[in-house]
């Protein structure tokens, strides 16, 4: 099975955020750049399909700017990618997401796919735009919210899982499918020393930026704000258990007003 | 300029989603009125459950009468939805940020040449250029995007916006024919649904109440003391990852990073110490309240309202207090 898996490079989680100087973006500088944690997901999910299915390959793409794209590229062959394509963003802050799923599209539609894994969402922008509209230029189905995802070899389909608001569903597919992963149901795997000195050798195929097309709906991020720290909890002070309760359930009504 | 602006609803089984009346109510201040709002149906009830639109000032409703719309993939929702958006010549189209319209939000732009944009909680539209803000890095930035002219699908945060107010009228149906959708489009199709666990409250990324439950609460027969409490709210119940992780609840509760983000009125976390990894998926709720014997607690500098007490004393009193104030 030819599989291709989709990764951002995002902040890593705990990393203190800063407007950049003109206050339209992040400010990259003192970022560390991770790959986002629904992808770590992707990207496990990917290596798992390739090691239940002899023969199989697994293919990372990601679209970014230098030197972080190229970084996480590499994160993703040490875990056992086979290849990888940057598809080079140039230094643009914060491209229109359906613009990114177009310049995506463009790299991968050249690349064999029965299955495009990717995250359901980056933990940064959480846009969560990507998945379908890659799929709708790609001209394949897509299906978001998935976990357990497994193939029926008897019956050439994808069998999976979907965590929707109502419940579980069940579902199925045949290839080629895009598939956005709700969440680490897996657990990833971390790469192996040997496997990272490695992954510094292995060429990465670079495309450059795709020219914008003319004519159609495109958004630009012009600000970026930290809301003010927070203040902390007011505590309710209280002698017995229902004295806490009937002071909290009367703050909730009257004053912060949000009691069903 | 009266632009139209076109709301593709959500339909629970006996309603339109909460989410879809916040879009009904955006659509209005945005178009300057609900008679500029037109609404959008699929399914098999789609024409006997237009006139909930009308509810809300909504006078004209566009159905695609196809049952094969349940249970596929959005994919086979698109094309109708982009011919609607073209006979009426709107520029722009909001849906609910639920899992149906963030999934609905990517394949729609794709198809009809907009941008788009999910999780949004402010629209202001200056002439011909729109400016949204959303909550970015798990609300810990706001983030502000503008789209000068040119088409739109915009997804909205649940709860960010006021509900439409009510205003019934006569709806007008317009039939859409929608082009036959490609055979491989559809090949995707759903098999069975398992509903959650007390599945008949509201689900998680649409509740105005939360109540989620960590490892405070030390055991699986403890978190009923959550559920009871969410049952008195009328609130979604959610878990920490340490919860799930552990098997006392489904993932599908967890509330964090590599869970769901939720955005209620009212938050409470009991027994939730607050690791970053869960304040990512809670910090943009309007209201924080935190239960927890522990002062020192991170989930204490997030919190609007914090009571440091047993949990298992405080949860069964507050219980009891709601359902008393609430009359039940």
């Amino acid at each position: 099975m030819e599989i291709v898996v989709c990764v951002k490079p995002v902040p890593e989680g705990e990393t203190r955020l800063r407007a950049s100087a003109d206050g339209a973006s992040l400010d990259p500088e003192a970022v560390k750049f991770v790959l986002a944690g629904y992808d770590e997901s992707a990207v496990e999910q990917a290596l798992l399909l390739k090691e239940s299915l002899p023969g199989s390959k697994v293919h990372a793409v990601s679209l970014g700017p230098a030197p972080r794209t190229e970084e996480v590229l590499r994160a993703a062959i040490a875990l056992g990618c086979d290849a990888a394509t940057w598809v080079d963003s140039g230094p643009a802050a914060s491209p229109d997401p359906i613009d990114v799923a177009r310049a995506l599209a463009a790299a991968l539609a050249p690349l064999p796919h029965d299955l495009v894994l990717l995250g359901k969402q980056a933990g940064d922008d959480e846009e969560g735009l990507v998945p379908a509209a890659l799929a709708e230029f790609l001209g394949v189905p897509d299906v978001g919210h998935v976990v357990d995802l497994r193939w029926d070899a008897g019956r050439s389909r994808f069998t999976f899982r979907r965590a929707v608001e109502a419940g579980q569903e069940t579902w199925e597919a045949p290839a080629p499918l895009v598939v956005a992963l709700q969440q680490a149901w897996n657990d990833p795997r971390t790469a192996k020393l040997p496997a990272i000195l490695k992954s510094r050798k292995v060429p990465i195929a670079r495309v450059p930026p795709v020219a914008l097309v003319p004519g159609v709906g495109r958004s630009q991020s012009v600000r970026f704000e930290l809301p003010p720290p927070r203040s902390g909890a007011r505590l309710v002070d209280f002698q017995t258990p229902e004295q806490a309760a009937e002071k909290l359930v009367k703050l909730l009504r009257e004053e912060a007003k949000v009691f069903p | 300029m009266t632009e139209r602006v076109l709301v593709v609803g959500e339909l629970l089984t006996d309603r339109l989603s909460g989410s879809t009346v916040e879009a009904i109510g955006a659509g209005a201040r945005l178009a300057g009125g609900a008679s500029s709002v037109v609404g959008f149906l699929a399914g098999a009830t789609a024409r006997s459950r237009a006139p909930e639109f009308g509810r809300y000032g909504v006078t004209e409703v566009a159905i695609l009468e196809d049952p094969a719309c349940e249970g596929a993939p959005v994919a086979a929702l698109v094309t109708a939805v982009v011919a609607a958006a073209t006979e009426l010549g709107t520029e722009t189209i909001l849906l609910a940020g639920t899992s149906f319209g963030r999934d609905l939000a990517g394949r729609l732009a794709a198809r009809w040449g907009a941008t788009a944009a999910t999780g949004v909680t402010e629209i202001t539209r200056v002439g011909s250029t729109l400016e949204l803000r959303r909550p970015v890095f798990g609300g810990r930035a706001t983030e502000t995007r503008r789209i000068e002219g040119g088409r739109a699908v915009l997804a909205l945060r649940p709860h960010a916006f006021p509900s439409a107010t009510e205003a019934p009228c006569e709806t007008r149906l317009r039939p859409i024919v929608a082009p036959a959708v490609p055979e491989l489009l559809r090949a995707a199709h759903r098999t069975g649904l398992e509903a959650s666990p007390g599945g008949a409250g509201p689900g998680l990324a649409e509740a105005a109440v939360v109540v989620s439950g960590g490892r405070g609460l030390r055991a699986p027969e403890n978190f009923r003391l959550v559920e009871e409490l969410a049952a008195a709210l009328g609130a979604a119940v959610g878990a920490s990852r340490a919860v799930t992780d552990a098997g006392w609840r489904p993932s599908s509760l967890q509330v964090g990073q590599t869970g769901k983000a939720v955005s209620p009125q009212l938050y409470i976390a009991v027994g939730i110490s607050g690791a970053i990894q869960h304040l990512v998926g809670m910090m943009s709720s309007r209201v924080i309240v935190a239960i927890n014997s522990d002062a020192s607690a991170p989930i204490f500098k997030v919190a609007d309202y914090g009571v440091v007490g047993d949990l298992f004393q405080i949860l069964p009193a507050l219980t009891n207090e709601v359902r008393r104030v609430r009359g039940q």
